[in-house]
């Protein structure tokens, strides 16, 4: 825990701050020895790799494939679903119209009219109107991960404010915010977010940051948030009440610092590698719950796509049970939000794992 | 030590009951805040005069202002009594079934899930926590290891809707979805074998949430616990491999055992709503949900599952915690056991 101390002593003593623009061997700020052991860990910098892709796919990349397959997301394929409403399995080349032929004679599904071309669906379709899943699985990510990745920011940020004001204030504030985060661990989080979820209902739904983010996204991440930051606050007010002790604390007093300049700019710094890790995992938590509040209908809904609400497409609803109870099952619908889900969540966690062994100040540099 | 338990033990149940009062009421005003019509039980609001709804508000309790509703619910609480639901109810005759009753039978299919879960979860991770400690780097262990980094990033509800997907639906081994009673009842189905052919799938994906967790807290307490010198005396008098294993040191798994059971205790019950809905349990995930979505907000359901899932997470707690001192010897048996006791309530409560 000594990165902050590091900093402000190693100012005077490094050369490049005086203009003396020769660098000294062995010197090394503590994000550039993080940086250095990340890059030997290989499974963390494989995750690290694959979500910077992930997040190339998805931002930039779903666009990109909606031009090149010449169909859209929300695009209804009526030829990409047999008889039963089921959908087509992957890699199959769909008659490109999105009007059933009229029905000629007894002949129950006619074919296509003549001549119509075909486009390719890379993953099937996603239920009996017939969209391209591998379309709705890129747009549904964004979705996922914009919430995931907001969440864990608001969490991030209301953790830190109460935990800060929890350990360095003491007293009064530290015992209410430690009874608030003692209940909050104690109760059922899914159920509560589910209750809320339901009860804001469209409180906040078509709030979308002047159209950066899709309806009801905003909503779900300030829910989630709103039930997550205890553990944030926890780990701050924990360092904090270690630190608050310390000599360099003391020193900075001694010459007058205020407490917010102390609390800014002698005690934040020493957080910020917990919360970079910590930070790393919520996002796979938050998207997690993402998928469960929407997969049980309290979150994102219908016009908006999802992780959540791809999942929920065989499955059905709470009143409505859906397909999985028929015979005409198609697994890939599970399957593909699935394995997307799952990739996701290992990658940040293995990511997480990788950062809190790199950014540790104990370990072999 | 009897007063110290006991004042403890008091101690606790006061500020859960304060809690309880707290969170029932909380729910209340949240549920007035919503826009709502509890009249659409009773008549088709759409076709109803203003008389009409106003009778049905009248029978179901609502036209009251909150803080009567409020008092007379914990007046009726405080008797056993949580009223009864809004579905079901009738303007003429019966009015809907007993919360009290819908919660009971609700709790016995979530506790069914979490029981069962949990034990598979303790017949599986401790033989794996075992053998991981007692070859540590092993090709098993790293196997196991390699296995609960994924089965971590595993999402409960994808768990269970492949294995409702393929076991179930696809290759007809068990049955797909719904309840059947443990007690033998006059149902289609029912009796020990049909409940557990029910509940085998909800179990598995119950039990492969936490797996990684305990399995790899089991392994590094074992590993931490072998490097003691009591377990060196053990060794060095000719104890064998096996007992040295199984009765000196994983006894002394159990005390963090218990302590991390205490902290999961919560997301398991939000395990048990992604299971119940998957798999169409009538357990408390279930009976909310419905709740929720129905003709609209059930509101005495709603409390009822609120006020019984707070009350048994805080006996659950309070029941881990006197099982935890009772398990720590440094704890119960030292002269400053009270203030032991006083901390933890003053940690937990």
């Amino acid at each position: 825990m000594s990165t902050g101390r590091a900093r402000t002593s190693s100012a005077e003593r490094d050369p490049a701050r005086r203009g003396d623009s020769a660098p000294v061997a062995g010197f090394a700020g503590p994000w550039r020895i993080a940086w250095r052991r990340l890059r030997r860990d290989r499974i963390a910098f494989a995750s690290g790799l694959f979500l910077v892709l992930l997040a190339l796919a998805l931002f930039p990349g779903a666009k990109l494939a909606t031009v090149l397959l010449g169909h859209g997301p929300n695009d209804p394929y009526p030829y990409a679903v047999d008889a039963s409403l089921r959908p087509v399995g992957p890699w199959t080349r769909v008659p490109d119209t999105h009007t059933l032929a009229p029905t000629a004679g007894d002949e129950l599904n006619p074919p296509p009219p003549r001549g119509t071309p075909d486009t390719l669906f890379i993953l099937g379709a996603d239920g009996p109107l017939g969209h391209d899943l591998f379309l709705r699985s890129l747009y549904g990510g964004r979705v996922s991960l914009e919430v995931g990745v907001g969440a864990a920011l608001i969490a991030l940020i209301v953790g830190t404010g109460l935990g800060t004001i929890a350990g360095w204030l003491g007293g009064l504030a530290d015992g209410a915010v430690s009874r608030l985060t003692d209940l909050m661990m104690a109760l059922p989080v899914l159920l509560l977010l589910l209750m809320v979820g339901t009860g804001i209902g469209d409180g906040l739904r078509l709030w979308t940051c002047w159209g950066l983010l899709n309806d009801g996204v905003f909503q779900l991440m300030l829910l989630i948030g709103a039930f997550t930051w205890y553990y944030p606050a926890r780990i701050v007010r924990a360092q904090m009440l270690s630190l608050r002790g310390r000599e360099f604390v003391e020193g900075a007093v001694m010459i007058g610092a205020s407490g917010y300049r102390i609390v800014t700019k002698h005690l934040l710094p020493h957080v910020v590698p917990s919360l970079v890790v910590y930070g790393t995992i919520m996002v796979a938590t938050s998207v997690m719950l993402e998928v469960g509040v929407t997969f049980l209908g309290a979150g994102i809904a219908p016009p908006t796509t999802s992780w959540g609400s791809l999942l929920q497409a065989q499955w059905g609803s709470v009143l409505t049970p859906g397909g999985a109870t028929s015979a005409h099952i198609q697994p890939f619908l599970t399957i593909v939000p699935g394995v997307a889900i799952f990739l996701t969540v290992l990658a940040l966690n293995q990511l997480g794992e990788g950062l809190r062994e790199a950014l540790d100040p104990a370990g072999a540099r | 030590m009897i007063p110290s338990w006991l004042a403890f033990v008091v101690r606790r149940l006061a500020t859960a009951a304060i809690l309880l009062l707290l969170l029932t009421m909380v729910t209340f005003v949240a549920y007035w805040k919503i826009p709502n019509e509890p009249a659409a039980f009773l008549v088709d609001i759409r076709y109803a005069t203003p008389e009409q709804i106003a009778h049905a508000r009248h029978l179901l309790g609502v036209d009251r202002p909150l803080y009567v509703q409020y008092g007379r619910f914990v007046w009726r609480a405080l008797h056993g009594d949580l009223g009864r639901t809004f579905t079901g109810a009738r303007t003429t005759g019966p009015s809907g079934a007993p919360v009290a009753g819908q919660v009971v039978h609700a709790a016995a299919v979530t506790g069914s899930i979490a029981l069962g879960g949990a034990l598979l979860l303790f017949v599986v991770s401790v033989p794996i926590g075992l053998l991981g400690a007692s070859r540590p780097r092993s090709l098993a262990d790293r196997a196991t290891a390699a296995t609960s980094i994924v089965a971590i990033s595993l999402h409960p509800l994808v768990v269970a809707l492949l294995l409702q997907l393929f076991v179930a639906s696809r290759w007809h081994w068990l049955p797909q979805a719904g309840y059947c009673s443990l007690l033998p009842q006059a149902q289609p189905c029912s009796g020990p074998v049909g409940w557990a052919e029910h509940l085998l799938l909800p179990w598995v994906t119950f039990a492969l949430f936490f797996v990684a967790l305990y399995s790899r807290m089991i392994r590094a307490r074992l590993l931490e616990v072998l490097g003691e010198p009591y377990i060196r005396t053990a060794r060095a008098k000719g104890v064998p491999e096996r007992l040295v294993l199984l009765r000196h040191a994983l006894p002394n798994t159990a005390l963090p055992l218990v302590t991390m059971l205490a902290m999961d205790i919560g997301t398991a019950v939000g395990i048990c709503v992604y299971i119940e809905a998957v798999f169409r349990l009538p357990g408390l995930g279930l009976r909310t949900l419905i709740a929720m979505v129905g003709l609209g907000l059930d509101l005495p359901m709603l409390i009822g599952i609120t006020l019984f899932t707070g009350a048994a997470i805080v006996v659950l707690n309070l029941i881990v915690d006197v099982v935890a001192v009772m398990l720590d010897p440094t704890i119960s048996r030292s002269p400053r056991g009270r203030t032991a006791l006083l901390h933890l309530a003053g940690r937990t409560g």
